[in-house]
């Protein structure tokens, strides 16, 4: 018994320094990355931007969120929402949940959280039928008429598709400069800059994540394969790579926007098809480096199955590099996306984008409308920095030099 | 004695493609194990031992390396032939294997409860709540303490001991017949080293597993093995019991080796060693390939006719050794009964058959050899509780 206390006591007295281990390896990574401001800052504007893309609708509609028209209480704004919105609000909400749900392991939480976005998804698609928009004056108008008593707008009362065509003005024409009404001004159209501004947060936030999450998966199987097996599995893939890598993607951007119709999605699937590369060659070398290692030996000689040994043994391993060149991806997808944009092709026409607002700062006259350049100019540059901001703090806690412990 | 050899390696044969041409560190080895046998492979670096020990369990890498020929039979099942999803249910569960650095043979993003438990459910059929229980029982068994907050820590938050320890529970946790130890002490420090292996044969005693214990210290054969087959430069050279490696070694190579260890009590001044290097695998040298190290061959030629011996030039000396050890390369035979040794200088080789070493030697265990491991076992369990 007494020995047993005294071995206890040793231990407490061990235990304070060993506080700060008790992290996994990648859990600790994470908040070495995490402690420096920059990467904080970085991660506050990516956190806004994810904010505006969720909650879009609700910030910048010419639908009131709530209203009482003729006596009658109604919600247009939540009337007009579509699928997507509502998908966005139920997956925000659920990861808060999810999120507070400290007992849960963190992957019973993902899969509770993938689950619950593939339910919603096809469900709001079958049952959201929002009406097709008549007008966007009508609550201007209905308000002009005062009859209507009482109204709650969203902070920005304009949707981004508003060409604001009842106040059409002759003599004082679009795009108006920023004003009470207009924070950001309006573009040639008429549309509220600021809203377009918001809601071009979602298609900056899924071209970066989608094209980068194609060009990681392909980048982890192909590199992967070429990593393990070596040989002359490697000799074929790093050809492919090298093909691929050859390919100038804004040019096949460009080709396939003017060739085909202008779509989203195409553009996500080009920056992903071409952009697998880098990720490819990251993962090679790790799992080069990783494949002579004793506990990968360890794990075969266990007779662990070569699915088990290439997905968690070898690439939790070599996760790090791919992390930093995703958060890099995700940067230069953007990028790509805004220089489409300003050029004029990739995205519809009636698509939300910084890109686009950048290409409306040269007038069809010849003019040039700063506020049309800053502010989307501004968006795509703090949204870029930050996540290289992170991807830098990410490749400075993975390098074991430079860290502490 | 008519028991079944578990694990038969027959003419077994290893190539590795190397840009300069093909190098082959495994030839000819044919070794048998028996079920509860301790054999140890001893030999130096790049001998082949580890490489032998690999192509058990088809852990080469390939490419470049790949088995030329030979059979490794277990049970009635060739292992180098066995389709990949045999040869998987065959590692782990019918032979382990542990590494020799503890430092990177646990993966590092894991909790060694989550490492044990995969390989546990891989094998036998439990419930993760069974599997655990598996896993904390096998830690017990090696002499962790708390063992179920053990199974929550990562490896980085272990001492090398403890990590040793570890992969021997995780290696033991589906009951091998056969457990493979690659140098299993060698990065250890010298009084865990006596903790391991003392453990291991606690555990084979309880379990009845053989172990193919792969080692370049004489200490660790003479304390544990019964039958200690030599390697020297891609060849075994010399199979025979422990006792009779230690008293009557045979080859030049072994007794090298044996004179090479330092001894309490004879203070001879310099420690003898075994001149030259281990040769090039790609550069074997020509008949015996221990003749340009061999003492006895010089000695040997320094009494023979001339015309029988041949001289070779080295850049720190010229010397003579014999014409035949320099042109026939020496099979494995029975120069004695039970004892296997492959050199032309043993006495009577020339009268010898070449036959298959095949030795169901169990070493015997004094009572005064299991109150010595019993008197460690208590050193042992002092040492735990500082090392927790």
């Amino acid at each position: 018994m007494s020995s047993a206390s005294i071995n206890a006591a040793g231990m407490n007295s061990v235990e304070p320094a060993r506080v700060e281990k008790r992290r996994s390896w990648l859990a600790s990574v994470v908040h070495h990355a995490l402690g420096r401001w920059g990467t904080r800052l970085g991660i506050g504007w990516i956190a806004l931007v994810a904010f505006c893309a969720t909650f879009a609708p609700f910030l910048a509609n010419s639908f009131p969120l709530l209203v009482r028209v003729d006596g009658r209480w109604s919600s247009p704004a939540v009337i007009h929402l579509t699928a997507v919105d509502f998908t966005l609000v139920i997956a925000a909400a659920s990861l808060l949940v999810l999120i507070r749900l400290k007992k849960l392991p963190w992957a019973i939480r993902a899969w509770w959280f993938a689950g619950i976005l593939g339910m919603t998804l096809p469900l709001t698609l079958f049952a959201v039928k929002p009406p097709l928009v008549s007008g966007y004056e009508e609550y201007r108008d209905l308000k002009h008429e005062g009859r209507v008593q009482w109204m709650l707008s969203a902070p920005v009362p304009y949707s981004p598709n508003d060409h604001l065509t009842d106040q059409f003005d002759f003599t004082h024409p679009q795009p108006w400069a920023p004003s009470r009404s207009h924070w950001f001004g309006t573009e040639q159209n008429g549309e509220d800059v600021l809203s377009v501004m918001i809601h071009a947060c979602r298609i900056a936030m899924s071209i970066g994540f989608i094209s980068t999450g194609i060009a990681v998966f392909i980048g982890i199987i192909v590199g992967g394969l070429m990593g393990y097996f070596a040989g002359i599995v490697d000799l074929l893939g790093m050809r492919l790579v090298e093909v691929f890598g050859a390919i100038p993607t804004i040019y096949l951007l460009l080709a396939f926007c003017a060739a085909f119709e202008r779509n989203i999605y195409m553009v996500m699937a080009i920056i992903g098809l071409t952009g697998w590369t880098g990720d490819a060659r990251f993962v090679r070398a790790e799992f080069l480096r990783l494949r002579g290692q004793d506990f990968v030996h360890a794990a075969i000689a266990a007779g662990l199955p070569l699915r088990s040994v290439l997905f968690r043994h070898l690439l939790p391993n070599a996760l790090a590099p791919i992390l930093v060149s995703a958060s890099f991806g995700v940067a230069a997808a953007i990028l790509s996306e805004s220089v489409l944009s300003f050029l004029g092709l990739g995205l519809p026409v009636d698509a939300a984008s910084w890109g686009r607002l950048l290409n409306q700062s040269v007038g069809q006259g010849g003019g040039f409308h700063l506020w049309l350049a800053m502010y989307p100019g501004l968006a795509i540059f703090l949204t870029v920095f930050s996540y290289n901001l992170i991807g830098e703090a990410l490749r400075d806690a993975l390098d074991p030099r430079l860290n502490p412990q | 004695m008519t028991q079944k050899p578990l694990l038969q390696i027959r003419d077994l044969n290893v190539a590795f493609d190397t840009p300069r041409g093909q190098i082959r560190p495994v030839r000819d080895v044919s070794l048998d194990i028996f079920p509860g046998q301790i054999v140890a492979l001893v030999g130096e670096s790049g001998c082949g031992k580890s490489v032998t020990s690999l192509s058990i369990l088809r852990l080469i890498p390939s490419p470049p390396g790949k088995v030329l020929s030979g059979k490794i039979m277990l049970d009635s099942r060739d292992l180098p032939a066995l389709p990949e999803k045999e040869m998987r249910k065959v590692r782990g569960k019918e032979i382990a294997m542990i590494f020799q650095e503890p430092m990177t043979s646990l993966n590092p993003v894991y909790t060694i409860g989550d490492q044990i438990v995969e390989a546990v459910m891989l094998h036998q059929h439990v419930s993760t709540k069974q599997a655990y229980g598996i896993a904390e029982e096998s830690l017990r068994e090696v002499g962790i303490a708390d063992p179920r907050r053990r199974l929550q820590e990562y490896p980085h938050q272990m001492s090398g001991g403890m990590r040793q320890r570890v992969v021997i529970a995780m290696a033991l946790s589906c009951k091998p017949k056969l457990l493979i130890a690659d140098e299993p002490t060698t990065a250890l420090d010298v009084t865990i080293q006596a903790q391991i292996l003392e453990l291991l044969r606690k555990l084979q005693r309880e379990t009845g597993m053989a172990i193919l214990l792969i080692t370049h210290d004489l200490g660790v054969v003479a304390e544990n093995a019964d039958v200690v087959a030599v390697m020297y430069a891609s060849r075994v050279v010399e199979v025979a019991t422990v006792e009779e490696i230690f008293d009557h070694p045979l080859h030049p190579y072994t007794q090298g080796l044996l004179r090479s260890v330092p001894r309490l009590g004879a203070a001879e001044g310099r420690l003898e060693s075994i001149s030259g290097a281990v040769p090039n695998p790609a550069r074997f040298p020509s008949g015996c390939k221990f003749h340009p190290r061999c003492s006895l061959s010089r000695q040997a030629a320094a009494s023979a006719p001339a015309e029988q011996t041949v001289e070779i030039k080295t850049v720190e000396e010229t010397f003579r050794v014999l014409k035949i050890c320099t042109t026939v390369e020496p099979d494995l035979r029975e120069v004695q009964p039970g004892h296997w040794g492959a050199c032309h200088l043993i006495e009577n080789y020339e009268g010898s058959k070449v036959s298959l070493p095949v030795l169901n030697h169990r070493r015997e265990v004094t009572a005064n050899a299991v109150a010595a491991e019993r008197e460690g076992a208590v050193v042992v369990e002092v040492l735990q509780g500082k090392e927790g």
